[in-house]
């Protein structure tokens, strides 16, 4: 796992009154511990990787308490686990990223919210929209209609998170139905404060056992025919019972304004941003102090039609703030509005952009309008068209003074990622035999869809990419490439991909980067990762060298064709790859791409080093470098590698106007230079310098040998 | 507007930086700093895979006056652009990124970058020189933030032992604009080398801060940087073989130079050009050369120095070497030279040739191999690539004769084109196809019309474009272009026709 919580965990241990400080998903763990919850589990992925990394980590204080841990192998077995809610009174979370890990638990989402849960059932979603996100653009909240599940929006400060998290359970419970609970990314990962209270161990858990299984009832399955009277219980007792315990505990917020004629309704999410647009209007005070009404809905769904209407009764007209597309929650208030006969004016996305982030600038030009149009007198005196000015007159200035635009960083493979030289490797493959259809999927992979490599025709999503060009080799002379990482292939990969294709006698070539982990995630671990012994054993090497799992997979489905190439042998690798697309074996051909994530590789790594180091044995460091002389400034390697060590600078020889490739100090050695300067002819000018400290007899002995026979031409 | 240039409220500080590189910790440092001050503050982030060497921010608000009474301010957890106090930034493109996106305002900013460089890949994917322009990036902040304060804080943090992360908390809090005191900011650090970094970095601020910026060299003029050029390319001409080698150089570069104006600027740069690249040009990578260049003594200082071995410390260098029959051929007598390539030609290598080589260069069998590679030089004269290159080279400088007399501006661009005659093996051979594609299809026809001033801008696009792109696409399309516009030959328009 990439980043260690221990100094984190001791904060779960917070009690009554005591302030925690710390990161929003860290305090969104306190609180499950403070609702006395009896499993917890997840799938990893941004923003919401380091919850599943924290649980991990403090298994051990959360088994003082009874609470189950369980990573789950992806989104459907983490919803599946809310199972054990239906029948029990046990309480339990799962979390995962949306709208992905959402769309993938969809079909136990649907068969868990039917029957309804007994005991509080929490999902905590990272909703990856907007800026930073790094999938497709949807709602979490169309799930959360189609299926009945409540959805949370808190205010984004961690009282209110922690709180949501509470009142989620009892919520929960008092409407038997499934709450889910979202978390923008910078919410995910907000650094505040809030005051914590005990931690509370549940009546039923590991550490207090049931004697006898629920007895058997077959109201509470996902059956027919009671799934008939499923749909009448939830949009009619549980949606009741969920509007009138929203209502009595004042889970929606409402602030007060002195402009009574107009009123905002806000996802708590963005309640925030609101406060900042309106004091930089001049409308409201940095303590939220607001003149204008807001209500800011921490519960998103259900809505409930007597505080809607409450709060619109004596107003021209409410603007409601709503973030993304379409406006279900604007939609579902026009409807209240219209059964009630109101003479409200509705407004929202007919003065807010449809798509994108609702961010502090976006609204300004909103609320400015809409109070034009109905709070004239104090519409009128906002300046609220000067500040996009500003900002356009800002941005138009600095273009001009930096004459180019700025270049494009995106995410790359790290240093030494065991990834890059499969990628080098394909390029020089697509020099010999022409482009392939590439499927390109989710995970650090993906990175190979930016410079210098571009690769990838389609992504369908994660463990998705071989099934995603069955038909596309129906109708290509070459066969199609299909691209996934182990995190992917145990996800989804074999079975949507690699079983279908046997099943139909497809062809076709699948790579499997075998790294070890899911990576782009923070280094999770699969069920392909290798033990403890296996790392103890491969010391320097690569770990996952002697990992067969994937392999072993493979083979029991009936792949008959099954490479297994280290990664840093490109040369090897590029001829495997033309093997595969060439050879008369038509079925389907698996490489399986083999290097362990770097970042774990070197974490393993330095201890071992450093301690050898401390005790004074040899040590060898290898590093890369560039002759100046012989660079000639084409900069061929770095279009066949993107190293971030790998870099340019200005030429020390004053005739060179170009710059030189050069490697920095950051190189970990990890060959990829050398193998590709030889698999593509590239150029004389790479050397490896192995460094040897606390060199022996044989070394020294060897070292003098040289100085005199090349005639001291080294020394 | 209430907000604009009035400091009330929270201060907002923006940090730029790039994945990995300790911004995380750096937002956690001055969020602890601020609580231990008293502060109400808030930070977040959106790391996602950006951390993965990918630009990335952080955002942290911190009220003005510790313990604002009860009352806790609603703090946003996005900046806003022109609003934003402090920007502190790691690198300087992720500065200039933050100017464009207009979170940099006089009004309000103050600006804490480092001038350290870590190219993008677009940068450095090139094949010329794409690097982004500094001093663009450092006028811009110095235009348009309220106050700035630019060093090297990479430097900085390697100098002392540590991470950048370090060197920027100690910038900001030497800057003076945390409202709390320097050692108050110093005090949640643990180690001791990410305070020396801190400290290194307080106390460079300090001095950036009192005293004013130095005025920008002078640039050198024209016909010392001339001189300059050719003293260097006389000097590597004769290292490259022999003194008669290095007169040749000079004898070349003063016809040039007779046939220009040197007051004009542009005929003054476009001899400069051509004397840098007949230089390059005329001292070719040849197996020779690279095997004399890799068994240099110097070349070890350096490479001690860049792996920075320690004392008491041993090294090797392996270097990876591939000659192809194609190498060989060049550097053997050009009849026997020939008939290899006439080999290569028909698909036939060499026996033992075209697999990569790892020889130890400094290990005693790998330099005697090299220096017998190099002792080849005493037969360059008469080889192969020798004459090649010499025939290209005099047909260059014909052509930049007649342009020097009619079209400084076109010769300008003539100048730099064998700039894309560069790399080993495949890269040569493609800059080869794009060097001669350009030759024919526009220079030739221009020389012939006899009107060179028109095709000048062409001539520099079409050398841009061939640097731009492996499979020459840019190229095409320029060359294409070229063709098009042209004035048609009815000759050809007939040829058109009869086809």
């Amino acid at each position: 796992m990439e980043v260690s919580f221990a100094k984190e965990i001791e904060k779960l241990k917070l009690g009554d009154g005591e302030v925690f400080h710390g990161e929003g998903i860290l305090a969104v763990t306190k609180a499950l511990l403070q609702s006395g919850v009896s499993y917890v589990g997840g799938y990893q992925g941004a923003p919401v990787s380091h919850l599943i990394d924290v649980m991990v980590q403090a298994a051990p204080q959360m088994s003082e308490l009874g609470v189950h841990v369980e990573p789950c192998t992806n989104e459907a077995s983490a919803a599946a686990m809310l199972g054990a809610s239906i029948m029990y009174p046990v309480r339990g979370a799962v979390t995962w990223k949306s709208i992905v890990g959402t769309n993938v638990a969809a079909d136990a989402l649907s068969n868990l919210a039917s029957p309804g849960v007994l005991g509080g059932a929490l999902i905590i979603i990272g909703e990856d929209y907007g800026e930073g996100s790094s999938v497709i653009q949807e709602r979490s909240h169309a799930y959360a209609m189609k299926s009945t599940l409540w959805l949370m929006d808190p205010r984004p400060n961690l009282e209110s998170i922690t709180n949501s998290v509470e009142r989620a359970f009892e919520l929960s419970e008092a409407s038997n139905t499934p709450v889910m609970l979202e978390l923008r990314i910078r919410a995910c990962h907000v650094q505040g404060s809030f005051v914590a209270k005990d931690n509370k161990a549940a009546d039923i858990s590991a550490k207090q056992m049931l004697a006898e299984p629920a007895p058997h009832q077959y109201e509470q399955l996902a059956h027919p025919p009671v799934t008939f009277g499923h749909e009448r219980l939830k949009s009619g007792q549980r949606m009741e019972a969920a509007r009138r315990f929203i209502a009595d505990n004042n889970l929606n917020e409402f602030f007060a304004g002195k402009h009574k004629d107009v009123g905002l309704i806000v996802q708590g999410g963005l309640y925030n941003a609101l406060i900042r647009a309106l004091t930089e209007l001049g409308l409201a005070k940095p303590d939220g102090t607001c003149d204008l009404p807001i209500m800011a809905l921490n519960v998103v769904y259900p809505l409930v039609s007597d505080e809607i209407l409450q709060f619109t009764a004596d107003k021209k007209a409410v603007l409601v703030l709503e973030e993304g597309q379409p406006e279900y929650i604007e939609n579902e208030i026009g409807t209240i509005l219209r059964r009630a006969g109101s003479d409200t004016i509705l407004a929202g996305k007919d003065f807010l952009p449809m798509a994108g982030e609702y961010s502090s600038q976006v609204m300004i030009g909103g609320i400015g309008d809409f109070l034009r149009r109905h709070l004239p007198k104090a519409g009128n005196q906002l300046n609220d068209g000067a500040y996009g000015e500003e900002v356009e007159e800002l941005r138009q200035r600095a273009a001009k003074l930096l004459a180019r635009p700025v270049p494009p960083r995106p995410p790359a493979f790290c240093t030494g990622c065991p990834e890059r030289p499969f990628f080098a490797a394909l390029k020089l493959t697509e020099r010999e035999i022409g482009k392939v259809h590439y499927s390109a999927d989710i995970g650090c992979h993906a990175f190979a869809t930016f410079a210098p490599f571009n690769f990838g025709n389609s992504i369908l999503g994660y463990g998705m990419s071989l099934a995603s060009n069955a038909s596309v080799a129906s109708f290509q002379q070459k066969r199609p490439l299909a691209v996934m990482g182990d995190g992917g292939f145990w996800h989804n990969g074999l079975l949507s991909g690699v079983t279908s294709r046997l099943m139909n006698g497809g062809d076709g070539v699948l790579v499997i980067m075998k790294n070890g982990y899911t990576s782009a995630t923070g280094t999770q671990e699969v069920i392909s990762s290798p033990d403890h012994d296996l790392k103890l054993e491969s010391a320097e090497k690569s770990a996952t060298h002697g990992e067969t799992t994937i392999e072993d997979a493979l083979k029991g489905v009936g792949v008959k064709w099954v490479r297994t190439v280290h990664n840093y042998n490109v040369a090897l690798m590029r001829d495997t790859l033309k093997d595969a697309f060439k050879t008369g074996f038509s079925g389907l051909k698996v490489i399986v791409a083999e290097g362990e994530c770097q970042l774990e590789r070197q974490r393993r790594i330095r201890p071992i080093r450093a301690k050898a180091l401390a005790a004074g044995q040899r040590v060898v460091r290898t590093r890369y470098g560039v002759d100046d002389e012989t660079c000639t400034g084409d900069h061929s390697c770095i279009r066949l590698s993107g190293c971030p060590t790998l870099t340019v600078k200005t030429s020390s020889d004053p005739l060179k106007t170009d710059p030189v490739a050069h490697v920095t100090n950051g190189c970990v050695g990890c060959g990829l230079c050398g193998e590709v300067s030889h698999a593509a002819t590239l150029c004389p000018s790479f050397w490896r310098a192995e460094v040897i400290t606390n060199p022996d007899w044989f070394d020294r002995v060897r070292a003098k040998l040289r100085n005199w026979l090349t005639l001291g031409a080294l020394a | 507007m209430s907000a604009k240039g009035e400091r009330a409220g929270t201060l907002r500080l923006l940090i730029a930086a790039l994945g990995g590189e300790g911004g995380g910790v750096l937002m956690n440092w001055v969020v602890e700093a601020a609580r231990n001050a008293g502060h109400a503050v808030q930070a977040t982030s959106v790391p996602g895979v950006a951390q993965r060497t990918g630009s990335t921010s952080y955002y942290i608000e911190i009220s003005r006056e510790a313990d604002e009474g009860t009352k806790a301010p609603v703090l946003s957890l996005v900046p806003m652009p022109g609003r934003v106090d402090i920007l502190i930034s790691s690198e300087l493109v992720e500065t200039a990124r933050a100017l464009a996106a207009g979170f940099v305002s006089p009004d309000r900013t103050t600006v804490i970058s480092s001038t350290a460089r870590v190219f993008s890949t677009a940068e450095k994917i090139e094949m010329g020189d794409g690097r982004y322009s500094q001093e663009n990036v450092t006028r811009a902040v110095e235009e348009l933030s309220h106050e700035n304060m630019m060093l090297d804080l990479g430097q900085l943090a390697t100098d002392n032992g540590t991470f950048v992360s370090a060197t920027m908390f100690g910038a900001l809090a030497g800057s003076g604009t945390l409202p709390w005191a320097v050692a108050q900011s110093r005090s949640v650090l643990a180690d001791k080398r990410s305070m020396a970094g801190f400290d290194a970095a307080a106390s460079a601020v300090n001095a950036l801060r009192s005293t004013s910026n130095e005025l920008e060299a002078a640039r050198s003029e024209l016909p010392a940087e001339l001189q300059n050029v050719l003293d260097l390319g006389r000097a590597r001409c004769e290292d490259f073989q022999d003194t008669a080698h290095g007169e040749l150089y000079a004898e070349r570069a003063r016809t040039l130079i007779g046939l220009a104006n040197l007051d004009d600027p542009q005929c003054a740069n476009a001899v400069t050009e051509a004397a840098r690249r007949l230089a390059l040009w005329m001292a070719y990578e040849d197996v020779a050369r690279v095997a004399d260049l890799k068994t240099r003594p110097e070349r070890f200082v350096t490479i001690r120095k860049e792996v920075q071995l320690q004392p008491g410390q041993l090294m090797t260098v392996t270097e990876y070497l591939k000659p192809r029959a194609e190498e060989v051929a060049d550097i053997l007598p050009a009849r026997i030279g020939r008939r290899i390539m006439t080999r290569v030609e028909r698909g036939k290598g060499l026996p033992f040739l075209g697999r990569g080589v790892h020889l130890k260069s400094n290990g005693v069998m790998g330099y005697w191999m090299l220096r017998a590679m190099a002792s080849l030089h005493l037969i360059r004269r008469r080889s192969l690539r020798f004459g090649e290159e010499q025939e290209a080279i005099v047909v260059w400088l014909e052509m930049m004769q007649k342009a020097l007399k009619s079209s400084p501006q076109f010769a300008e661009g003539l100048a730099e084109l064998p700039r894309v005659l560069k790399g080993y093996s495949d890269t040569l051979a493609r800059g080869r196809i794009a060097y001669n594609r350009i030759v024919s299809e526009l220079i030739r026809p221009a020389m012939e019309s006899g009107d060179l001033e028109p095709v000048a801008g062409q001539l520099r696009a079409a050398i841009a474009a061939a640097l731009a792109d492996e499979n020459h696409k840019k190229l095409d399309t320029v060359l294409a272009a070229t063709v098009s516009n042209s004035t048609v030959n009815p000759n050809n328009q007939e040829a058109t026709l009869n086809e």
